[in-house]
């Protein structure tokens, strides 16, 4: 017994250095940013302020477009990705073509992909707006309003990331007896049933991860707003840089990060609540 | 039926290929036919090599080659040569300790690059590794090295436990047997993960706009340039960013898992 003990523990001796390294960088900084938000920045004593002061300087917007984003590209992802995942699946002609087409998005580095859309929509004039001028419909300012701010930011995101959700969701049908959708065929049920009753309770594990890994990424999304809509309307990301670039005292900048940090870490418990608890 | 599912098709493919289209056309083919007209040709009408000549003969640009080069093949080495014994460790140790530690590691990717990287860049400023690319790379490797670990723990899971312990039995002590018994059999996984490692650093923005703004990168001198509204620069510099990682998303697309994605859960 003791011999086992023993080994594990120099088994355990390989897993210290990268221990220790996320300690440094990434658990201790974080900390380090969360405990400090509650400080003043002038007497280092507790306090709200830096939390209060930013309700002036555009948070509660900063929240709900970030929760607009959110919400908005992992329901056009989940769709993306489920629609051409069956299409692969269901090995239509030109399957194969179709699976490496879907990941080239994801061979685009964030920042090529923001300027790539914003070639496409452009204020005036741009790809997308010739097209509409040439089918004969009026152009459109792409960015006369925060709605269509956001709607590109999420469309330019979802093309990039889906594959994640196609690859997770192509993970999923791969785990699902042949046989369950047999049985269901003899049963009589159709493509619809089949899809509620046997695909979407099978893919649920999947999809929840799939909600996981995107889900973090779309709090987090940066590169992609500040290069097509810059500062304004503010998310969550933008508007942290936004005070750490331009104010003198770090402290507001901490206090955005920690409100970020805080809505990753609801949005997670409330994905595994609903994905059944996650694992197994 | 048949019919729905193809226009359904059409349309994905349409999607999918328009935005790599439109980058192409403004790589190759003269601007005064794409960025410097208000309704840019949807065709290329004529091609050229100029914009990439423009590109290739700013020293800026260079220079961000060069450092995101650099940055990105450390962030390679780093993740091997972190992810190899930590995959491995994993791979010995009872479950539930792997299991937890394996959690401890993908709650690193939870945490928002933005909020870690400003307390880095503070202390980076002190450590005088501000604006280097060793610097950058240790920020980068949070990002690159709960994936390493989860795809080597797959390779390593993969390779039949009897070979070690022939080689054990053989004589060979514990680093005798890893480095002449299982990393050449993990060899494919290991390239893998370092080129996989080596692309998202290549890519990666947030740490890299905030811990290496003097001497940037090359994503985030593109950002300079397009907030500077020299877009055709952009461009140019966009299609060099753009062919390697291309190359290696269709060269590595047997790694591109969902399972790997998924930090190593298992359905």
């Amino acid at each position: 017994m003791s011999a086992i003990k023993r080994e594990n523990v120099s088994f355990f001796l390989f897993i210290l250095p990268a221990l220790i390294y996320v300690t440094v960088f990434s658990f201790y900084p974080a900390a380090e940013v969360v405990w400090l938000s509650f400080h003043s920045p002038v007497s280092n004593s507790l306090t709200l302020s830096n939390f209060k002061a930013l309700i002036y300087f555009g948070l509660p917007q900063a929240i709900l477009y970030t929760v607009i984003v959110v919400v908005g590209a992992l329901s056009f992802q989940l769709f993306l990705g489920m629609g051409v995942a069956s299409l692969i699946v269901s090995k239509v002609k030109g399957y194969r073509a179709l699976y490496i087409l879907a990941l080239l998005p994801y061979g685009i580095a964030t920042v090529v992909n923001a300027v790539d859309f914003s070639f496409i929509f452009q204020p005036t004039g741009g790809f997308a707006n010739g097209i509409l001028k040439a089918i004969g419909l009026p152009t459109v300012n792409w960015y006369s309003g925060t709605p269509l701010e956001l709607f590109i930011v999420i469309l330019a995101d979802s093309w990039r990331n889906f594959p994640v959700f196609m690859l997770l969701m192509l993970a999923g049908y791969a785990s699902i007896p042949r046989e369950l959708y047999e049985a269901a065929s003899v049963d009589g049920a159709g493509v619809v049933r089949r899809f509620f009753e046997i695909t979407l309770p099978n893919l649920k594990k999947y999809i929840a991860i799939a909600l996981i890994i995107r889900g973090i990424s779309e709090f987090n999304i940066f590169a992609l707003p500040l290069i097509l809509i810059g500062y304004s309307p503010p998310l969550l990301t933008t508007l942290t840089y936004e005070f750490y670039s331009t104010t003198v005292t770090k402290y507001y900048s901490y206090a955005a990060a920690t409100i970020l940090l805080a809505f990753i870490i609801v949005f997670i418990v409330i994905v595994l609540k609903l994905g059944g608890g996650g694992r197994r | 039926m048949n019919k729905i599912i193809y226009i359904i098709l059409v349309i994905f493919i349409i999607f999918l290929i328009y935005p790599i289209y439109v980058l192409f056309l403004v790589s190759f083919v003269p601007a005064i036919f794409t960025v410097d007209r208000l309704y840019p040709y949807q065709f290329p009408v004529a091609l050229t090599l100029s914009n990439l000549e423009l590109a290739l003969s700013n020293p800026q640009m260079i220079h961000a080659v060069y450092k995101s080069l650099e940055t990105a093949t450390l962030v390679g080495i780093i993740a091997v040569s972190l992810g190899i014994p930590t995959a491995y460790g994993l791979s010995k140790l009872p479950e539930k300790i792997a299991y937890a530690i394996t959690t401890i590691l993908f709650t690193v990717n939870m945490m928002p690059s933005i909020v870690i990287a400003i307390p880095i860049a503070a202390d980076f400023i002190k450590i005088g590794l501000f604006d280097t690319a060793l610097g950058l790379a240790l920020a980068q490797e949070l990002i690159a090295l709960p994936l390493t670990s989860f795809i080597l723990l797959g390779t390593f899971q993969s390779i039949p436990p009897e070979l070690e312990y022939q080689a054990r039995v053989d004589g060979a002590g514990l680093f005798r047997s890893i480095f002449e018994v299982l990393i050449p059999l993990a060899r494919e996984g290991i390239i893998a993960s370092f080129l996989l490692s080596w692309m998202l650093s290549w890519d990666e923005f947030t740490f890299a706009v905030l811990i290496s703004p003097i001497r940037p990168t090359l994503p985030v001198l593109i950002y300079l340039y397009t907030t500077r509204g020299n877009i055709l620069e952009a461009a140019a510099f966009s299609l060099f960013l753009t062919i390697p990682v291309l190359i290696l998303t269709v060269f590595l697309q047997k790694y591109l898992r969902g399972e790997y994605l998924g930090g190593g859960l298992k359905g």
